[in-house]
């Protein structure tokens, strides 16, 4: 497996919010990470992502752990928060060159993420002036011009139009076909058509969910929890 | 180090964008500031010019020693450019005191003359002013109407009596030649009491001009009141970026010095752009110091450093104190209240000798303070170096603050 998450726990003073998370995936798969509202996704996107430490576990990629080697992350890993890490006063070029070279940029914007998020179309304008949906596809090309191999998505459809929605699915299609790792944390029924496994985040447990195209089931699922 | 410099071109191109707007934002409130400050100075000026205390002198002043010790004190005196004595009717002093036409009125008794003749001191002068009027000019012009009505008892009781005693010696013909001799005497004693002492007017904080003091004060003011002026670029920050810069291994330090300098260059820019009218009014003498005179802008131009320090110093101040409040409007806030309380307490709208002991001690802790005396030092010439390292300790000190905040705010998420 190119991705071995284990045992991984998060603890607050009065709340345990990840105990024992352990999955394992290979590449160009996407996992969809499911559960009601703060249940702790974001938050283990965030300690995989580097941003929180875990209290313990490990996550491993190509036998790297990566929690025990921080340094590694930017090179492999991408990371999409739920709300966009965007300057407003800046264009979509400046954000771009504020996480890599302009070399880098340019060639993902001829042939690469970049063209096929359609970022091209507005490169020049300002932050401030964009509808949700370029922010979003900024953010994730903010996150995956280095190419990196894991790419981690917090909630990417949220309060997007079918457009937008479609778009970013068609990218993030193509990431998997050519062997990226997608960990997706999502409320949405489409999103969840892409994924190869899902789990529910539950008091703080991952729980493994077949989901077969029944969203009211899994709806009743997590009102349950 | 590669991320960390994009963020800080990035952080700078922010600023760059800021730039304009805050420029004309900064002009258009030190133009406003500035018209307004020239036109209360040139008002207040002009008021003091024609200002004189116009005292009422009401009650028996038909004695010819009296009335010729008023006119000498109105002709003569330098008192006469600050004093106004006018004779009048008591019912007629009394309706212009009522009005506030007299500062205070001076009533001399019925038959002080005949008093002091007979070597009785029973009736001095009164000096009556209005409760409201209490204050440094009215103890002054009480003092001064006592030792007045002690002369006048003594030297005329000294007149009557050498006038007895040459009549008693058959010396009749002398009595007039040697009144006047004494008259003059006394009033030359009286005229001639400037010369009693030497009085030495140190000036604000140690030796400043009045000029001098305020000027540097304001620029100090600005400096620590300019986290109002370059708000914007707190507005709409993202609250994800300081997480996602966190998982490119962009710390919270690192973050935060990164967007601190971008800050600061705008602060700095504030600066010089208010700094440079202001040399060109100073080269022209527009403005007129007592220091700097004949030596154009030159002095204010060695003194940058110290400037620059104290920018840096207030710089940090305000961007801890946005990073601590919640939201734009209560770091707006936040920034008035901290900037006037420690302008305030660090003598920058007053000197802090008017303020109590404690107070002092308080404000010159201040960050303001320390700037406050390191800018002062330099003025006077002298490199104090305590004050140099205190700006530079609360400087890391803020910073080391806002990191921490933001150390927490990633944290929490």
């Amino acid at each position: 497996m190119e991705v071995e998450v284990s045992g991984i726990k998060k603890a607050y003073p009065h709340k345990t919010v990840l105990n024992n998370i352990t999955f394992s995936t290979k590449a160009g798969s996407c996992v969809g990470i499911l559960g009601s509202n703060g249940s702790g996704k974001s938050t283990l996107l965030s300690v995989l992502a580097g941003v929180h430490r875990a209290d313990s576990g490990s996550f491993f990629y190509r036998g790297t752990d990566l929690l025990r080697r921080p340094g590694q992350i930017p090179r492999v890993l991408g990371y999409v928060p739920q709300t966009d890490p965007l300057m407003d006063e800046l264009s979509a070029w400046d954000n771009l060159c504020m996480w890599y070279d302009k070399a880098a940029i340019r060639r993902e914007l001829s042939e690469g993420a970049l063209k096929v998020l359609g970022i091209d179309k507005f490169l020049k304008l300002p932050v401030r002036c964009m509808s949700g949906g370029m922010k979003k596809r900024l953010s994730i090309g903010c996150a995956v011009v280095s190419r990196p191999g894991i790419l981690l998505l917090d909630e990417p459809s949220a309060a997007l139009d079918p457009v937008c929605k479609e778009n970013i699915r068609e990218y993030l299609s193509v990431y998997k076909k050519e062997g990226g790792i997608i960990l997706m944390a999502t409320h949405d029924a489409q999103d969840l058509e892409l994924c190869d496994a899902c789990y529910i985040l539950t008091n703080g447990e991952l729980q493994a969910y077949q989901y077969d195209g029944d969203f009211h089931r899994l709806a009743n699922i997590l009102r349950m929890e | 180090m590669k991320q960390i410099f994009f963020y800080f071109v990035a952080q700078l191109k922010r600023a760059a964008r800021i730039l304009p707007g805050q420029l004309a934002v900064d002009l258009s409130v030190c133009v406003c500031v500035g018209t307004l400050g020239c036109l209360l100075a040139a008002q207040g000026a002009s008021q003091t010019e024609g200002m004189r205390y116009r005292i009422g002198l009401v009650g028996d002043l038909s004695d010819s020693y009296l009335g010729f010790g008023i006119a000498a004190l109105q002709e003569m005196d330098d008192s006469r450019l600050m004093i106004e004595l006018v004779g009048m009717p008591e019912e007629e002093a009394k309706k212009a005191f009522q009005q506030g036409e007299l500062y205070a009125v001076v009533r001399v008794p019925e038959g002080l003359v005949e008093s002091i003749v007979y070597g009785e001191n029973d009736r001095p002068i009164t000096y009556t002013a209005t409760q409201g009027q209490k204050g440094l000019g009215t103890m002054v012009m009480g003092e001064i109407t006592d030792i007045a009505s002690t002369l006048v008892t003594a030297s005329q009781g000294a007149i009557y009596a050498m006038q007895r005693v040459l009549a008693q010696e058959d010396r009749g013909e002398e009595i007039g030649r040697e009144t006047d001799k004494l008259n003059l005497a006394l009033i030359n004693l009286v005229l001639s009491r400037s010369g009693f002492s030497d009085v030495e007017i140190l000036g604000y904080a140690d030796g400043l001009s009045f000029e001098l003091f305020y000027f540097s004060k304001l620029l100090l003011l600005f400096l620590l009141l300019s986290g109002l002026l370059n708000s914007a670029l707190f507005v709409s920050r993202s609250k994800s970026l300081p997480c996602f810069l966190k998982a490119r291994q962009v710390g919270a330090a690192w973050q935060i010095l990164c967007e601190y300098l971008a800050y600061f260059g705008l602060v700095l820019a504030g600066f010089f752009a208010l700094c440079l009218p202001l040399s060109a009014a100073l080269g022209r003498g527009l403005i007129g110091i007592p220091e700097w005179e004949g030596m154009g802008a030159v002095p204010f131009f060695s003194i940058w450093p110290a400037f620059l320090s104290v920018a840096a110093m207030f710089a940090a101040l305000q961007f801890f104190l946005y990073e601590a409040a919640d939201g734009i409007v209560n770091g707006i806030l936040l920034q008035l209240i901290c900037g006037i309380t420690m302008g305030y307490i660090s003598g920058y709208f007053y000197p802090s000798a008017f303020f109590p002991e404690k107070m002092r001690t308080l404000g010159s802790l201040f960050p303001s303070g320390m700037a406050s005396d390191f800018v002062e030092g330099r003025l006077l010439g002298q490199l104090r170096a305590g004050a140099g390292a205190a700006v530079f300790v609360w400087t890391v000190v803020f910073l080391f603050l806002a990191a921490a905040v933001r150390g927490i705010k990633i944290r929490k998420g």
